[in-house]
Protein backbone atom coordinates (compact mmCIF):
# COMPACT_ATOMS: atom_id res chain seq x y z
CA UNK A 1 0.00 0.00 0.00
CA UNK A 2 2.73 2.43 1.07
CA UNK A 3 4.75 1.33 -1.91
CA UNK A 4 1.81 2.04 -4.24
CA UNK A 5 1.36 5.56 -2.89
CA UNK A 6 5.08 6.11 -3.08
CA UNK A 7 5.30 4.97 -6.71
CA UNK A 8 2.28 7.09 -7.62
CA UNK A 9 3.89 10.18 -6.14
CA UNK A 10 7.17 9.46 -7.88
CA UNK A 11 5.43 9.00 -11.21
CA UNK A 12 3.46 12.24 -10.78
CA UNK A 13 6.68 14.11 -10.06
CA UNK A 14 8.46 12.43 -12.95
CA UNK A 15 5.69 13.22 -15.45
CA UNK A 16 5.30 16.82 -14.29
CA UNK A 17 9.02 17.49 -14.42
CA UNK A 18 9.94 15.50 -17.50
CA UNK A 19 7.18 16.58 -19.87
CA UNK A 20 8.34 20.21 -20.38
CA UNK A 21 11.88 18.92 -20.91
CA UNK A 22 10.81 16.69 -23.81
CA UNK A 23 9.06 19.61 -25.46
CA UNK A 24 12.02 21.89 -24.79
CA UNK A 25 14.39 19.34 -26.26
CA UNK A 26 12.20 18.94 -29.32
CA UNK A 27 12.16 22.71 -29.90
CA UNK A 28 15.88 23.13 -29.27
CA UNK A 29 16.77 20.28 -31.61
CA UNK A 30 14.46 21.64 -34.30
CA UNK A 31 16.08 25.05 -34.00
CA UNK A 32 19.52 23.50 -34.28
CA UNK A 33 18.56 21.58 -37.43
CA UNK A 34 17.23 24.80 -38.95
CA UNK A 35 20.55 26.45 -37.96
CA UNK A 36 18.82 28.81 -35.56
CA UNK A 37 20.11 29.46 -32.05
CA UNK A 38 16.69 28.52 -30.63
CA UNK A 39 15.35 28.69 -27.07
CA UNK A 40 17.23 26.97 -24.28
CA UNK A 41 16.25 23.49 -23.11
CA UNK A 42 14.53 24.77 -20.00
CA UNK A 43 12.51 27.49 -21.70
CA UNK A 44 9.20 25.59 -21.22
CA UNK A 45 9.81 25.53 -17.44
CA UNK A 46 10.44 29.27 -17.48
CA UNK A 47 7.28 29.84 -19.52
CA UNK A 48 5.19 27.81 -17.09
CA UNK A 49 6.70 29.65 -14.11
CA UNK A 50 6.05 33.01 -15.71
CA UNK A 51 2.46 32.18 -16.63
CA UNK A 52 1.68 30.78 -13.19
CA UNK A 53 2.67 34.08 -11.55
CA UNK A 54 0.65 36.31 -13.86
CA UNK A 55 -2.85 37.60 -13.40
CA UNK A 56 -5.48 36.54 -15.86
CA UNK A 57 -8.27 37.99 -17.94
CA UNK A 58 -11.52 36.08 -18.12
CA UNK A 59 -13.93 37.11 -20.87
CA UNK A 60 -17.29 38.51 -19.71
CA UNK A 61 -19.18 36.00 -21.82
CA UNK A 62 -17.44 33.01 -20.24
CA UNK A 63 -19.44 30.56 -18.12
CA UNK A 64 -18.23 28.05 -15.51
CA UNK A 65 -17.08 25.75 -18.31
CA UNK A 66 -14.35 28.22 -19.18
CA UNK A 67 -12.96 28.09 -15.64
CA UNK A 68 -13.44 24.34 -15.21
CA UNK A 69 -11.71 23.39 -18.47
CA UNK A 70 -8.06 23.90 -17.41
CA UNK A 71 -8.53 21.82 -14.27
CA UNK A 72 -10.41 19.02 -15.99
CA UNK A 73 -7.88 18.92 -18.80
CA UNK A 74 -4.90 18.91 -16.45
CA UNK A 75 -6.29 16.31 -14.09
CA UNK A 76 -7.50 13.88 -16.78
CA UNK A 77 -4.18 14.07 -18.58
CA UNK A 78 -2.21 13.55 -15.40
CA UNK A 79 -4.45 10.64 -14.44
CA UNK A 80 -3.91 9.08 -17.87
CA UNK A 81 -0.18 9.37 -17.35
CA UNK A 82 -0.44 7.28 -14.17
CA UNK A 83 -1.91 4.36 -16.14
CA UNK A 84 1.14 3.88 -18.36
CA UNK A 85 4.42 2.22 -17.41
CA UNK A 86 7.20 4.81 -17.50
CA UNK A 87 10.17 3.70 -15.44
CA UNK A 88 8.70 0.71 -13.69
CA UNK A 89 6.92 -1.91 -15.78
CA UNK A 90 4.10 -1.75 -13.24
CA UNK A 91 2.24 1.49 -13.73
CA UNK A 92 1.08 2.95 -10.39
CA UNK A 93 -2.63 2.93 -11.19
CA UNK A 94 -2.64 0.06 -13.68
CA UNK A 95 -5.27 -1.72 -11.59
CA UNK A 96 -7.78 0.99 -12.46
CA UNK A 97 -7.71 0.63 -16.19
CA UNK A 98 -5.81 -0.13 -19.29
CA UNK A 99 -5.18 1.55 -22.56
CA UNK A 100 -8.89 2.20 -23.17
CA UNK A 101 -8.97 4.30 -20.02
CA UNK A 102 -5.92 6.24 -21.23
CA UNK A 103 -7.45 6.95 -24.62
CA UNK A 104 -10.78 8.06 -23.23
CA UNK A 105 -9.34 10.10 -20.37
CA UNK A 106 -7.44 12.03 -23.02
CA UNK A 107 -10.67 12.25 -25.03
CA UNK A 108 -12.49 13.67 -22.00
CA UNK A 109 -9.84 16.35 -21.61
CA UNK A 110 -10.06 17.17 -25.30
CA UNK A 111 -13.85 17.38 -25.10
CA UNK A 112 -13.62 19.96 -22.34
CA UNK A 113 -10.93 21.86 -24.18
CA UNK A 114 -13.20 22.06 -27.22
CA UNK A 115 -16.07 23.23 -25.01
CA UNK A 116 -13.80 25.83 -23.45
CA UNK A 117 -12.90 27.07 -26.90
CA UNK A 118 -16.57 27.38 -27.81
CA UNK A 119 -17.61 28.86 -24.50
CA UNK A 120 -16.46 32.43 -24.94
CA UNK A 121 -18.30 32.75 -28.23
CA UNK A 122 -15.28 34.06 -30.12
CA UNK A 123 -15.12 32.88 -33.68
CA UNK A 124 -11.53 31.63 -33.40
CA UNK A 125 -12.37 29.39 -30.47
CA UNK A 126 -15.21 27.76 -32.39
CA UNK A 127 -13.01 27.33 -35.43
CA UNK A 128 -10.26 25.67 -33.41
CA UNK A 129 -12.72 23.42 -31.58
CA UNK A 130 -14.40 22.21 -34.73
CA UNK A 131 -11.04 21.46 -36.36
CA UNK A 132 -9.74 19.69 -33.28
CA UNK A 133 -12.82 17.50 -33.06
CA UNK A 134 -12.67 16.69 -36.79
CA UNK A 135 -9.09 15.55 -36.57
CA UNK A 136 -9.53 13.60 -33.37
CA UNK A 137 -12.64 11.90 -34.74
CA UNK A 138 -10.57 10.52 -37.62
CA UNK A 139 -7.49 9.81 -35.53
CA UNK A 140 -9.39 7.80 -32.95
CA UNK A 141 -10.25 4.74 -35.09
CA UNK A 142 -6.63 4.44 -36.19
CA UNK A 143 -5.47 4.78 -32.60
CA UNK A 144 -7.93 2.20 -31.30
CA UNK A 145 -7.16 -0.36 -34.02
CA UNK A 146 -3.43 -0.04 -33.38
CA UNK A 147 -4.03 -0.38 -29.65
CA UNK A 148 -6.16 -3.49 -30.15
CA UNK A 149 -3.43 -5.02 -32.30
CA UNK A 150 -0.97 -4.62 -29.46
CA UNK A 151 -3.54 -5.86 -26.95
CA UNK A 152 -4.21 -9.02 -28.97
CA UNK A 153 -0.50 -9.81 -28.97
CA UNK A 154 -0.35 -9.55 -25.19
CA UNK A 155 -3.82 -10.88 -24.39
CA UNK A 156 -4.69 -7.83 -22.29
CA UNK A 157 -5.46 -4.17 -22.70
CA UNK A 158 -3.59 -3.34 -19.53
CA UNK A 159 -0.47 -1.47 -20.56
CA UNK A 160 1.64 -2.93 -17.77
CA UNK A 161 0.75 -6.46 -18.87
CA UNK A 162 1.45 -5.52 -22.48
CA UNK A 163 4.85 -4.12 -21.59
CA UNK A 164 5.71 -7.12 -19.45
CA UNK A 165 4.75 -9.58 -22.17
CA UNK A 166 6.74 -7.61 -24.73
CA UNK A 167 9.64 -7.63 -22.29
CA UNK A 168 9.43 -11.41 -22.17
CA UNK A 169 9.79 -11.87 -25.92
CA UNK A 170 12.93 -10.54 -27.51
CA UNK A 171 12.59 -9.49 -31.16
CA UNK A 172 8.87 -9.07 -30.74
CA UNK A 173 8.98 -5.53 -32.12
CA UNK A 174 10.12 -7.06 -35.41
CA UNK A 175 6.75 -8.74 -35.90
CA UNK A 176 4.96 -7.04 -38.81
CA UNK A 177 1.86 -6.33 -36.75
CA UNK A 178 3.96 -4.43 -34.21
CA UNK A 179 5.82 -2.47 -36.87
CA UNK A 180 2.65 -1.46 -38.69
CA UNK A 181 0.91 -0.54 -35.44
CA UNK A 182 3.94 1.54 -34.49
CA UNK A 183 3.82 3.40 -37.81
CA UNK A 184 0.11 4.06 -37.39
CA UNK A 185 0.56 5.25 -33.80
CA UNK A 186 3.39 7.52 -34.89
CA UNK A 187 1.09 9.29 -37.36
CA UNK A 188 -1.55 9.55 -34.63
CA UNK A 189 1.09 11.04 -32.30
CA UNK A 190 1.91 13.69 -34.89
CA UNK A 191 -1.78 14.52 -35.35
CA UNK A 192 -2.74 14.46 -31.68
CA UNK A 193 0.12 16.59 -30.47
CA UNK A 194 -0.39 19.12 -33.24
CA UNK A 195 2.94 18.67 -34.97
CA UNK A 196 3.82 20.15 -38.31
CA UNK A 197 2.21 18.23 -41.12
CA UNK A 198 -1.08 18.59 -39.23
CA UNK A 199 -0.84 21.70 -37.08
CA UNK A 200 1.89 24.21 -36.37
CA UNK A 201 2.40 24.77 -32.65
CA UNK A 202 4.51 27.88 -33.23
CA UNK A 203 2.06 30.03 -35.16
CA UNK A 204 -1.01 32.12 -34.59
CA UNK A 205 -1.99 32.30 -38.22
CA UNK A 206 -5.77 32.07 -38.29
CA UNK A 207 -5.94 30.03 -41.48
CA UNK A 208 -3.98 27.11 -40.08
CA UNK A 209 -4.05 27.05 -36.30
CA UNK A 210 -5.95 24.35 -34.46
CA UNK A 211 -4.78 23.98 -30.88
CA UNK A 212 -3.74 27.61 -30.56
CA UNK A 213 -7.14 28.81 -31.78
CA UNK A 214 -8.94 26.97 -28.99
CA UNK A 215 -6.85 28.41 -26.19
CA UNK A 216 -6.66 31.92 -27.55
CA UNK A 217 -8.82 33.36 -24.77
CA UNK A 218 -6.87 31.76 -21.94
CA UNK A 219 -4.18 33.62 -20.04
CA UNK A 220 -2.12 33.40 -16.87
CA UNK A 221 -2.30 30.28 -14.67
CA UNK A 222 -5.12 28.77 -16.75
CA UNK A 223 -2.96 28.97 -19.85
CA UNK A 224 -0.10 27.44 -17.86
CA UNK A 225 -2.31 24.49 -16.87
CA UNK A 226 -3.44 23.96 -20.46
CA UNK A 227 0.09 24.17 -21.82
CA UNK A 228 1.35 21.83 -19.16
CA UNK A 229 -1.46 19.38 -19.93
CA UNK A 230 -0.43 19.52 -23.60
CA UNK A 231 3.16 18.67 -22.62
CA UNK A 232 1.95 15.78 -20.47
CA UNK A 233 -0.29 14.48 -23.23
CA UNK A 234 2.64 14.46 -25.60
CA UNK A 235 4.70 12.60 -23.00
CA UNK A 236 1.89 10.06 -22.49
CA UNK A 237 1.60 9.27 -26.20
CA UNK A 238 5.36 9.12 -26.64
CA UNK A 239 5.73 6.85 -23.63
CA UNK A 240 3.12 4.49 -25.06
CA UNK A 241 5.13 4.39 -28.28
CA UNK A 242 8.51 3.75 -26.70
CA UNK A 243 7.56 1.55 -23.75
CA UNK A 244 4.94 -0.66 -25.35
CA UNK A 245 6.90 -1.37 -28.50
CA UNK A 246 10.48 -1.13 -27.19
CA UNK A 247 10.27 -1.96 -23.47
CA UNK A 248 13.95 -2.89 -23.02
CA UNK A 249 15.30 -2.05 -19.63
CA UNK A 250 11.98 -1.39 -17.89
CA UNK A 251 12.45 -1.95 -14.18
CA UNK A 252 10.45 -4.87 -12.84
CA UNK A 253 11.48 -4.38 -9.23
CA UNK A 254 12.28 -1.42 -7.01
CA UNK A 255 16.01 -1.82 -6.52
CA UNK A 256 17.85 1.45 -7.00
CA UNK A 257 20.12 0.12 -9.73
CA UNK A 258 17.43 -1.13 -12.04
CA UNK A 259 15.25 1.94 -11.46
CA UNK A 260 18.09 4.33 -12.31
CA UNK A 261 19.10 2.29 -15.35
CA UNK A 262 15.48 2.19 -16.49
CA UNK A 263 15.09 5.94 -15.94
CA UNK A 264 18.19 6.73 -17.99
CA UNK A 265 17.07 4.42 -20.78
CA UNK A 266 13.55 5.84 -20.69
CA UNK A 267 14.80 9.40 -21.09
CA UNK A 268 17.16 8.31 -23.86
CA UNK A 269 14.32 6.59 -25.73
CA UNK A 270 12.05 9.62 -25.30
CA UNK A 271 14.70 12.00 -26.58
CA UNK A 272 15.35 9.73 -29.55
CA UNK A 273 11.67 9.76 -30.40
CA UNK A 274 11.61 13.55 -29.94
CA UNK A 275 14.46 13.77 -32.45
CA UNK A 276 12.52 11.65 -34.94
CA UNK A 277 9.45 13.86 -34.48
CA UNK A 278 11.59 16.97 -34.95
CA UNK A 279 13.07 15.56 -38.16
CA UNK A 280 9.59 14.84 -39.48
CA UNK A 281 8.56 18.38 -38.58
CA UNK A 282 11.55 20.01 -40.19
CA UNK A 283 11.39 18.00 -43.39
CA UNK A 284 7.68 18.50 -44.06
CA UNK A 285 5.51 21.44 -44.91
CA UNK A 286 2.23 22.03 -43.15
CA UNK A 287 -0.58 20.20 -44.92
CA UNK A 288 -3.72 21.86 -46.14
CA UNK A 289 -6.45 21.15 -43.61
CA UNK A 290 -8.45 19.09 -46.08
CA UNK A 291 -5.47 16.84 -46.77
CA UNK A 292 -5.15 15.89 -43.10
CA UNK A 293 -7.92 13.25 -43.30
CA UNK A 294 -5.91 11.54 -46.05
CA UNK A 295 -2.88 11.33 -43.77
CA UNK A 296 -5.01 9.90 -41.01
CA UNK A 297 -6.61 7.50 -43.48
CA UNK A 298 -3.11 6.17 -44.14
CA UNK A 299 -2.71 5.66 -40.41
CA UNK A 300 -6.05 3.84 -40.34
CA UNK A 301 -5.07 1.55 -43.23
CA UNK A 302 -1.73 0.81 -41.54
CA UNK A 303 -3.37 -0.12 -38.26
CA UNK A 304 -6.02 -2.21 -40.03
CA UNK A 305 -3.22 -4.03 -41.83
CA UNK A 306 -1.48 -4.48 -38.49
CA UNK A 307 -4.59 -6.10 -37.08
CA UNK A 308 -4.97 -8.34 -40.16
CA UNK A 309 -1.34 -9.35 -40.11
CA UNK A 310 -1.55 -10.66 -36.55
CA UNK A 311 -3.73 -13.34 -38.09
CA UNK A 312 -2.00 -13.44 -41.46
CA UNK A 313 1.38 -14.49 -40.06
CA UNK A 314 0.31 -16.54 -37.09
CA UNK A 315 2.42 -19.49 -38.22
CA UNK B 1 26.13 -19.14 -32.55
CA UNK B 2 25.22 -15.61 -33.56
CA UNK B 3 21.65 -14.51 -33.23
CA UNK B 4 21.27 -14.11 -36.99
CA UNK B 5 22.03 -17.79 -37.46
CA UNK B 6 18.90 -18.65 -35.52
CA UNK B 7 16.14 -19.84 -37.82
CA UNK B 8 13.52 -18.06 -35.71
CA UNK B 9 15.27 -14.76 -36.36
CA UNK B 10 15.29 -15.49 -40.08
CA UNK B 11 11.62 -16.30 -39.91
CA UNK B 12 10.91 -12.95 -38.23
CA UNK B 13 12.87 -11.06 -40.84
CA UNK B 14 11.08 -12.84 -43.68
CA UNK B 15 7.71 -12.18 -42.11
CA UNK B 16 8.56 -8.53 -41.64
CA UNK B 17 9.75 -8.10 -45.20
CA UNK B 18 6.68 -9.91 -46.52
CA UNK B 19 4.50 -7.46 -44.59
CA UNK B 20 6.41 -4.55 -46.12
CA UNK B 21 5.88 -6.09 -49.56
CA UNK B 22 2.14 -6.15 -48.90
CA UNK B 23 2.18 -2.53 -47.69
CA UNK B 24 4.01 -1.52 -50.87
CA UNK B 25 1.48 -3.35 -53.00
CA UNK B 26 -1.30 -1.39 -51.32
CA UNK B 27 0.72 1.81 -51.82
CA UNK B 28 0.87 1.02 -55.51
CA UNK B 29 -2.88 0.42 -55.77
CA UNK B 30 -3.77 3.71 -54.10
CA UNK B 31 -0.94 5.78 -55.48
CA UNK B 32 -1.73 8.78 -57.65
CA UNK B 33 1.77 9.45 -58.94
CA UNK B 34 3.17 7.19 -61.58
CA UNK B 35 6.81 7.70 -60.61
CA UNK B 36 6.05 6.82 -56.98
CA UNK B 37 4.32 3.68 -58.21
CA UNK B 38 7.39 2.66 -60.19
CA UNK B 39 9.66 3.27 -57.20
CA UNK B 40 7.33 1.32 -54.92
CA UNK B 41 7.58 -1.54 -57.39
CA UNK B 42 11.38 -1.31 -57.36
CA UNK B 43 11.50 -1.42 -53.55
CA UNK B 44 9.04 -4.31 -53.51
CA UNK B 45 11.24 -6.29 -55.89
CA UNK B 46 14.27 -5.46 -53.79
CA UNK B 47 12.53 -6.79 -50.67
CA UNK B 48 11.57 -9.97 -52.50
CA UNK B 49 15.21 -10.42 -53.50
CA UNK B 50 16.10 -10.01 -49.81
CA UNK B 51 13.55 -12.65 -48.84
CA UNK B 52 14.97 -15.04 -51.42
CA UNK B 53 18.44 -14.30 -50.13
CA UNK B 54 17.42 -15.05 -46.55
CA UNK B 55 15.86 -18.36 -47.53
CA UNK B 56 18.97 -19.24 -49.53
CA UNK B 57 21.19 -18.39 -46.56
CA UNK B 58 19.37 -20.65 -44.12
CA UNK B 59 19.06 -23.52 -46.60
CA UNK B 60 22.53 -23.22 -48.15
CA UNK B 61 20.93 -23.29 -51.57
CA UNK B 62 23.08 -21.59 -54.23
CA UNK B 63 20.42 -21.64 -56.92
CA UNK B 64 18.15 -19.43 -54.79
CA UNK B 65 20.98 -16.92 -54.52
CA UNK B 66 20.97 -16.88 -58.31
CA UNK B 67 17.21 -16.30 -58.37
CA UNK B 68 17.62 -13.45 -55.86
CA UNK B 69 20.33 -11.92 -58.00
CA UNK B 70 18.13 -12.09 -61.10
CA UNK B 71 15.27 -10.53 -59.16
CA UNK B 72 17.54 -7.71 -58.03
CA UNK B 73 19.02 -6.96 -61.41
CA UNK B 74 15.96 -7.37 -63.60
CA UNK B 75 13.08 -6.20 -61.49
CA UNK B 76 14.59 -3.89 -58.89
CA UNK B 77 17.02 -2.08 -61.19
CA UNK B 78 16.59 -2.69 -64.92
CA UNK B 79 12.83 -2.50 -65.39
CA UNK B 80 12.25 0.50 -63.07
CA UNK B 81 15.00 2.40 -64.89
CA UNK B 82 13.43 1.59 -68.27
CA UNK B 83 10.03 2.69 -67.02
CA UNK B 84 11.28 5.92 -65.49
CA UNK B 85 13.03 6.77 -68.75
CA UNK B 86 9.81 6.04 -70.59
CA UNK B 87 7.84 8.30 -68.26
CA UNK B 88 10.23 11.18 -68.78
CA UNK B 89 10.19 10.52 -72.52
CA UNK B 90 6.43 10.64 -72.92
CA UNK B 91 6.28 13.56 -70.52
CA UNK B 92 3.33 12.64 -68.38
CA UNK B 93 3.78 12.39 -64.67
CA UNK B 94 0.41 12.53 -63.01
CA UNK B 95 -1.23 9.97 -65.12
CA UNK B 96 -2.92 7.33 -63.04
CA UNK B 97 -6.67 7.47 -63.41
CA UNK B 98 -8.24 4.60 -61.53
CA UNK B 99 -11.78 3.57 -62.41
CA UNK B 100 -12.70 3.25 -58.73
CA UNK B 101 -11.89 5.96 -56.19
CA UNK B 102 -9.27 5.56 -53.48
CA UNK B 103 -11.37 4.67 -50.40
CA UNK B 104 -13.31 1.93 -52.20
CA UNK B 105 -10.04 0.68 -53.67
CA UNK B 106 -8.62 0.34 -50.18
CA UNK B 107 -11.69 -1.56 -49.01
CA UNK B 108 -11.55 -3.92 -51.99
CA UNK B 109 -7.84 -4.44 -51.37
CA UNK B 110 -8.59 -5.31 -47.77
CA UNK B 111 -11.24 -7.81 -48.83
CA UNK B 112 -8.82 -9.40 -51.30
CA UNK B 113 -6.24 -9.71 -48.52
CA UNK B 114 -8.81 -11.42 -46.33
CA UNK B 115 -9.69 -13.77 -49.19
CA UNK B 116 -6.00 -14.60 -49.59
CA UNK B 117 -5.81 -15.30 -45.87
CA UNK B 118 -8.79 -17.66 -46.02
CA UNK B 119 -7.29 -19.54 -48.97
CA UNK B 120 -3.85 -19.78 -47.33
CA UNK B 121 -5.42 -20.86 -44.03
CA UNK B 122 -6.74 -24.04 -45.63
CA UNK B 123 -3.18 -24.97 -46.60
CA UNK B 124 -1.72 -24.09 -43.22
CA UNK B 125 -0.27 -26.84 -41.02
CA UNK B 126 0.32 -25.54 -37.49
CA UNK B 127 2.00 -28.75 -36.29
CA UNK B 128 4.82 -28.31 -38.77
CA UNK B 129 8.20 -28.08 -36.96
CA UNK B 130 10.10 -24.85 -37.37
CA UNK B 131 13.24 -25.46 -39.41
CA UNK B 132 15.12 -24.07 -42.40
CA UNK B 133 12.90 -26.05 -44.77
CA UNK B 134 9.68 -24.45 -43.56
CA UNK B 135 11.03 -20.89 -43.65
CA UNK B 136 8.64 -18.45 -45.19
CA UNK B 137 5.71 -20.86 -45.39
CA UNK B 138 3.58 -18.32 -43.57
CA UNK B 139 4.06 -15.82 -46.39
CA UNK B 140 1.78 -17.81 -48.69
CA UNK B 141 -1.14 -15.55 -47.74
CA UNK B 142 0.91 -12.51 -48.76
CA UNK B 143 1.84 -14.16 -52.05
CA UNK B 144 -1.80 -14.87 -52.86
CA UNK B 145 -2.76 -11.35 -51.78
CA UNK B 146 -0.11 -9.86 -54.09
CA UNK B 147 -1.47 -11.96 -56.91
CA UNK B 148 -5.10 -10.95 -56.34
CA UNK B 149 -4.32 -7.27 -55.77
CA UNK B 150 -2.17 -7.29 -58.91
CA UNK B 151 -5.13 -8.59 -60.88
CA UNK B 152 -7.37 -5.94 -59.35
CA UNK B 153 -4.85 -3.23 -60.14
CA UNK B 154 -4.80 -4.39 -63.74
CA UNK B 155 -8.55 -4.03 -64.22
CA UNK B 156 -8.70 -0.85 -62.16
CA UNK B 157 -6.27 1.14 -64.27
CA UNK B 158 -6.88 2.68 -67.62
CA UNK B 159 -3.36 3.64 -68.56
CA UNK B 160 -1.08 1.19 -70.27
CA UNK B 161 2.04 1.71 -68.16
CA UNK B 162 0.25 1.16 -64.87
CA UNK B 163 -1.23 -2.02 -66.26
CA UNK B 164 2.26 -3.22 -67.07
CA UNK B 165 3.31 -2.42 -63.50
CA UNK B 166 0.29 -4.33 -62.22
CA UNK B 167 1.25 -7.35 -64.30
CA UNK B 168 4.78 -7.25 -62.94
CA UNK B 169 3.67 -6.96 -59.33
CA UNK B 170 1.34 -9.90 -59.93
CA UNK B 171 4.38 -11.80 -61.13
CA UNK B 172 6.13 -10.77 -57.91
CA UNK B 173 3.39 -12.61 -56.04
CA UNK B 174 4.07 -15.75 -58.04
CA UNK B 175 7.79 -15.41 -57.31
CA UNK B 176 7.12 -15.09 -53.58
CA UNK B 177 4.89 -18.18 -53.58
CA UNK B 178 7.45 -20.18 -55.55
CA UNK B 179 10.41 -19.15 -53.41
CA UNK B 180 8.73 -19.57 -50.05
CA UNK B 181 6.98 -22.86 -50.71
CA UNK B 182 9.31 -24.82 -52.95
CA UNK B 183 12.72 -23.11 -52.63
CA UNK B 184 12.16 -21.65 -56.05
CA UNK B 185 11.59 -23.39 -59.33
CA UNK B 186 14.34 -25.27 -61.17
CA UNK B 187 17.10 -22.97 -62.34
CA UNK B 188 16.28 -23.22 -66.00
CA UNK B 189 12.63 -22.31 -65.40
CA UNK B 190 13.74 -19.41 -63.22
CA UNK B 191 16.04 -18.04 -65.91
CA UNK B 192 13.29 -18.49 -68.48
CA UNK B 193 10.81 -16.54 -66.36
CA UNK B 194 13.18 -13.64 -65.75
CA UNK B 195 14.14 -13.42 -69.35
CA UNK B 196 10.48 -13.56 -70.21
CA UNK B 197 9.64 -10.78 -67.77
CA UNK B 198 12.46 -8.60 -69.04
CA UNK B 199 11.47 -9.02 -72.67
CA UNK B 200 7.80 -8.56 -71.85
CA UNK B 201 8.61 -5.41 -69.90
CA UNK B 202 10.62 -3.95 -72.76
CA UNK B 203 8.07 -4.90 -75.42
CA UNK B 204 5.29 -3.42 -73.33
CA UNK B 205 7.31 -0.27 -72.78
CA UNK B 206 7.71 0.12 -76.55
CA UNK B 207 4.03 -0.63 -76.99
CA UNK B 208 3.11 2.06 -74.46
CA UNK B 209 5.27 4.48 -76.36
CA UNK B 210 3.58 3.57 -79.65
CA UNK B 211 0.11 3.92 -78.14
CA UNK B 212 1.11 7.32 -76.87
CA UNK B 213 2.44 8.35 -80.29
CA UNK B 214 -0.76 7.23 -82.03
CA UNK B 215 -3.39 8.56 -79.65
CA UNK B 216 -1.58 11.31 -77.70
CA UNK B 217 -2.56 9.40 -74.59
CA UNK B 218 -1.81 6.07 -72.99
CA UNK B 219 -5.45 5.38 -72.19
CA UNK B 220 -6.01 1.83 -73.42
CA UNK B 221 -9.76 2.28 -73.75
CA UNK B 222 -9.02 4.38 -76.82
CA UNK B 223 -7.66 1.31 -78.53
CA UNK B 224 -11.23 0.30 -79.30
CA UNK B 225 -11.24 3.06 -81.87
CA UNK B 226 -8.94 0.94 -83.98
CA UNK B 227 -11.89 -1.27 -84.93
CA UNK B 228 -12.71 -0.95 -88.64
Amino acid sequence: MIEKIFSTLIQIALVLLLSPLVTGFNRAFKARVQTRRGPSLIQPYRDLYKLLRKGMVIPETASWIFTATPYVLFVTTLLASLLIPTVSANAPLSLFGGVLAVVYLLALGRFFLALGGLDTGSSFGGLGSSREMTISAIAEPALMLAVFTVAIGAGSTNLSTVALSALGQSWRFLAPSQMLAFAALFIVLIAETGRIPVDNPATHLELTMIHEAMILEYSGPYLALIEWAAFIKQLVLMTILVNVFFPFGLATDWSAGSVLFSLALFIAKLLLLAIVVAVVEVSNAKMRLFRVPELLAIAFVLSALALVSTFLFQA
Amino acid sequence: MHFWQDVLFGNRMITLMAAMVLVLQITMVTQRWLVTSIRAFAVQSFLLACIANTIAYYNNAPHIYAAALFMLVVKAILLPVIFERLVSKIEIRQEIEPLINAPITVIITGLLTLLAYVVAESLHRPDEPMGPASLGHNTLAVAIALFLIGFFMMVNRRKALTQVLALLSLENGIFLAAISLTYGMPMIVEIGIFFDVLVAGMVLAILVYRIRETFDSTDVSRLSRLKG
